[in-house]
């Protein structure tokens, strides 16, 4: 504590139980914080991702260029059988970044994860998860096969219930919903993509990107 | 005339002071910037659903206590409760006043015994943290002092 300048002279004449109660009623003051609200954050990871750290640690995302590649080879005397044909990943990712959980199997499995942060309660407005997808891949020389080829299933390791981002198939030439992530909520998903092989094509490397988004309302 | 009067009036202060509650004057108390910006304590959503925002911020304090000098109490800082979510906030001190905590609605001590000076100046680091999925605006915070003589 520390000594101030002498009080109102009006004050001095009072009996000092008088001197109290009178100035507690007009000299009372406030003083006010205004807090905001958090704020909104999306995290969408397609096969590697950046993480500093993991979530439980008190990590933060960053981002990640990288478009990572699923691929299968299809040997000459199977082409057009229609034996699905599994698909592996050049993604390595395996552990959640949630908690450094081994979540995925690489290179059968791709991970799909992410997150929604928004203040306030709203109901029933969760960020949605979309793929923009080719008509078709192509071999650079004319030969097509539409993506409604490719499809995949979807788990996680220890996971019960329903995933996030189901099982599907490809919409060739289409922007498709793949899941949603609710507010507040992590999301991850372990996808295994399938070839389902039911087109006789001629030989090539066929390509295409699928774009994946997240989308916030 | 106006001599009895004062008189009578101090009686009747008196009277009630022993168990009363008074308003501190703290005028000159004031944060360090009005706005404190709600960070999540995790930036994504937890397994656990800690959904906490939070965010510190300095208070200049002066409490003017020249009205209890020399009589002894307790000094409550206080926050009435907020419309849209509990609000938690803790505080560390230079010495002069106590820690402590208080949720919104409630009180948290801050100083406890003899009032010797006049006039108080503290420094306060409060904390505070609040359910960011129910904190969707900006919110106003009117933090009072209070004491209680004994």
């Amino acid at each position: 504590m520390t000594e101030a300048g002498g009080l109102g002279g009006a004050r001095r004449w009072l009996p000092p139980a008088l001197g109290l109660a009178l100035l507690l009623q007009g000299s009372v003051q406030a003083y006010t914080v205004t807090i905001t609200a958090g704020t909104r954050t999306i995290y969408l990871q397609v096969g590697v991702g950046s993480f500093t750290g993991t979530l439980s640690g008190g990590g933060s995302p960053g981002v990640n260029a990288t478009t990572n590649v699923v691929s299968v080879t299809v040997p000459a005397a199977q082409v057009g059988t229609g034996t699905s044909q599994a698909m592996t990943t050049n993604s390595t990712v395996a552990n959640s970044y949630w908690d450094n959980f081994t979540f995925c199997s690489p290179p059968a499995q791709l991970y799909v994860g992410g997150f929604y942060r928004v203040p306030g309660s709203g109901s029933g407005s969760a960020a949605t998860l979309t793929a923009t997808v080719p008509s078709t891949l192509s071999n650079g020389s004319g030969g097509t096969i539409s993506f409604s080829q490719v499809s995949w299933t979807s788990s996680g390791i220890g996971d019960t219930g329903a995933q996030p981002f189901p099982a599907g198939t490809f919409s060739a030439g289409s922007t498709q919903t793949i899941g949603s992530i609710a507010r507040n909520q992590w999301a991850e998903s372990c996808l295994t993509f399938s070839y389902a092989n039911t087109a006789v094509v001629p030989p090539g490397t066929y390509s295409g990107t699928v774009v994946y988004t997240l989308t916030a309302p | 005339m106006k001599r009895l009067l004062g008189c009578l009036l101090a009686a009747l202060a008196l009277g009630t002071a022993g168990a009363a509650t008074f308003p501190v004057d703290e005028v000159g108390t004031f944060p360090q910037g009005s706005n404190a910006a709600m960070r999540w304590r995790q930036i994504a959503p937890s397994r656990g659903g800690d959904n906490t925002v939070e965010a510190a911020v300095v208070i200049n304090v002066r409490l003017n206590l020249a009205p209890f000098r020399n009589k002894t109490g307790k000094i409550y800082m206080t926050l009435p409760q907020q419309p849209v979510t509990p609000v938690t906030v803790s505080w560390t001190t230079q010495g002069r006043l106590l820690p402590g905590q208080l949720v919104s609605g409630q009180r948290g001590l801050v100083y406890a015994g003899p009032i010797l000076l006049p006039l108080l100046e503290e420094t306060l680091v409060l904390k505070i943290e609040a359910d960011g999925t129910r904190l969707s605006s900006a919110q106003n915070l009117d933090f009072h002092f209070e004491i209680d003589i004994d």
